[in-house]
């Protein structure tokens, strides 16, 4: 696989939107969480707030930029018919999908690394002005659980970019697969607040790769969640799976 | 390994379209064919076929020998310009050839050492989407010699260039031939491929309909034809068709004969008097050649040409 890698680096590094997108993880990621981190409030003893889900909750966000970058690394290429000279190059298809899901997570990894430090960063500088302070019981502590709402994050965000990349491979189109991975994040997300069952409540909720994978982010009462923190990242990581193989077989399968 | 493209009994549907239907030929090394037929009659896909970018419902493609999809560095083996669009619009010329080394394990020296071969150095730096329809067929035909490939494949290599770049191609095509290399040519202009293609493979309705040398090809198409160049056309017209011979006015002053040989022409016009500046035998173009070759396999004939026999 390290030609297909190598070519596929040169591939990214070469396009100019890969910059952008990258510098617009950190961007979204950092910005919605300061501009939290702002206009929440703490002003009293059990206010109720995670200051670690505050501070990372631009990755809500955030994830949007890696899903596109994973979307459009593969789906970019039909569009354009690059396609057809990467697999004439690079007959190997499965070992082009694999360059790519690594390319895919490392990038996401360093981005999303640093967009998790300048959002931590932000938290500690804003929130105590916003009443999160050791007095209310509410600060933003680099403790075991802020460590694993930081890990988790980053590999929240590497997960989002693979379900992204499987189902570019899979509908080919880069308009259809963005919305399907797009409606994949968000729509999913939103389902539980339609329905009034509690059961039928709980079940969307541990489903949608968004709820359940942000999870990860909880630092407070995490025996209210319906998941816990590691079991929640693992819905986004079986939604990743069943994406890259649905790509694979779409992209082994069928003529280019 | 043995420069050739081996295609045996392939056959492909789209949905309710038979695409191929027993295609089969063998490109050997050392000059062109030309691999020519109507559209729809299925070199596209049976180019696309031999490079592993389709499968095949039966049959197979061999290169070299081997399935293209199982080779190690594909471009090494073959350099195919199939779609000289298919390009990312934003991405410089220089980086589009980067890539493509890289995925073979080539140099990037080899990268500037092709762009000088196409004549792209100085648009090098360009991005793709900016450049010609020319310019980018050559960006193009340098990717397909990135590997210094001893089996070259081009599709329709000659459309959007002007006619310098036609002229340099064909030198080109030419050459790499010359050098040993199998260099299969596809292109719907049959005036393009004169002179160039030693070989031709005619296709129609997905399969071959014709595998011949061009020579030979042109000899048949020609024989027993003589080309006359007369002032006199009416009278020389009445004068043969008198003696049995089929005539047709191909020109102003020249008339194509069937039938009989040069001397007894001569001898004819001679005898009634009918000036005459030239009687030769006839060589067809490979146009013409072709077109009686592929008179029945045409999906869509004019209605001129049916009017006009």
């Amino acid at each position: 696989m390290r030609r297909e890698l190598h070519a596929e680096w040169t591939k990214l590094r070469t396009l100019p939107g890969t910059g952008w997108l990258l510098a617009s993880v950190v961007a979204l990621t950092v910005g919605l969480g300061a501009a939290a981190d702002a206009l929440a409030g703490c002003p009293w003893r059990g206010c109720g707030h995670d200051p670690a889900r505050l501070a990372l909750g631009g990755v809500q966000l955030g994830q949007a930029a890696i899903a596109m970058l994973a979307v459009l690394i593969i789906s970019g290429e039909y569009g354009t018919g690059l396609i057809r000279a990467t697999l004439t190059a690079m007959p190997r298809r499965i070992a082009v999908l694999a360059a790519k899901a690594t390319l895919v997570t490392g990038l996401a990894l360093a981005s999303g690394s640093l967009a998790v430090l300048g959002a931590l960063l932000a938290g500690r500088l804003i929130l105590p002005g916003s009443g999160f302070t050791a007095e209310h019981g509410y600060t933003l502590a680099a403790d075991g659980p802020t460590l694993r709402a930081a890990l988790g994050s980053v590999l929240y965000l590497a997960l989002v970019g693979l379900l992204g990349l499987g189902v570019g491979a899979a509908v080919r189109d880069s308009a259809a697969a963005i919305g399907v991975t797009l409606g994949l994040l968000y729509g999913t997300a939103a389902l539980p607040y339609l329905v009034g069952d509690p059961d039928w409540q709980r079940l969307l909720w541990r489903i949608s790769p968004m709820n359940a994978g942000l999870a990860v982010q909880a630092t407070r009462d995490l025996a209210q969640l319906p998941l816990g923190p590691w079991q929640g990242l693992g819905v986004p990581a079986a939604w990743a799976a069943a994406a890259l193989a649905a790509g694979a077989v779409a992209l082994t399968r069928r003529d280019a | 390994m043995e420069a050739t493209i081996e295609v045996k009994g392939l056959r492909k549907r789209y949905g309710p379209v038979k695409a191929l239907d027993g295609m089969s030929f063998t490109v050997t090394p050392g000059q062109v064919t030309g691999f020519v037929g109507p559209n729809g009659a299925g070199k596209s896909t049976t180019m696309r076929i031999i490079v592993g970018l389709d499968a095949a419902d039966e049959g197979s493609a061999l290169v070299g020998g081997r399935p293209y999809r199982s080779l190690r560095s594909p471009l090494r083996h073959l350099g195919a310009l199939l779609d000289a669009a298919a390009l990312q619009p934003s991405r410089t010329a220089r980086h589009h050839l980067l890539w493509l080394a890289h995925s073979q394990g080539l140099p990037a020296a080899r990268v500037e050492e092709v762009l000088e071969l196409v004549g792209l150095a100085g648009a090098a730096r360009r991005r793709a989407g900016g450049l010609s329809l020319g310019m980018r067929q050559r960006l193009g035909i340098a990717a397909a010699l990135l590997g210094d490939p001893p089996v070259l494949m081009l599709d329709e290599p000659f459309n959007g260039l002007d006619p310098e770049g036609i002229v340099w191609i064909r030198g080109l095509l030419g050459s790499l031939a010359a050098e040993g290399r199998a260099v299969l040519v596809s292109s719907h202009l049959m005036s393009q491929l004169q002179d160039v293609a030693g070989h031709l493979v005619v296709a129609g309705r997905g399969r071959v309909v014709a595998d011949t040398g061009v020579a030979q090809l042109i000899a048949e198409a020609s024989r027993g034809r003589v080309r006359v160049r007369t002032a006199a056309r009416e009278e020389a017209m009445a004068v043969l068709a008198r003696a049995g011979a089929a005539v047709a006015a191909t020109g102003p002053d020249t008339l194509t004969v069937s039938g009989p040989a040069a001397e007894r022409i001569v001898e004819l016009l001679t005898a009634q008097a009918v000036p005459f500046s030239e009687v030769a035998a006839h060589r067809a173009s490979l146009e013409e050649a072709y077109m009686e070759l592929t008179r029945d396999c045409v999906d869509y004939t004019g209605d001129y040409s049916g009017a006009a026999r």
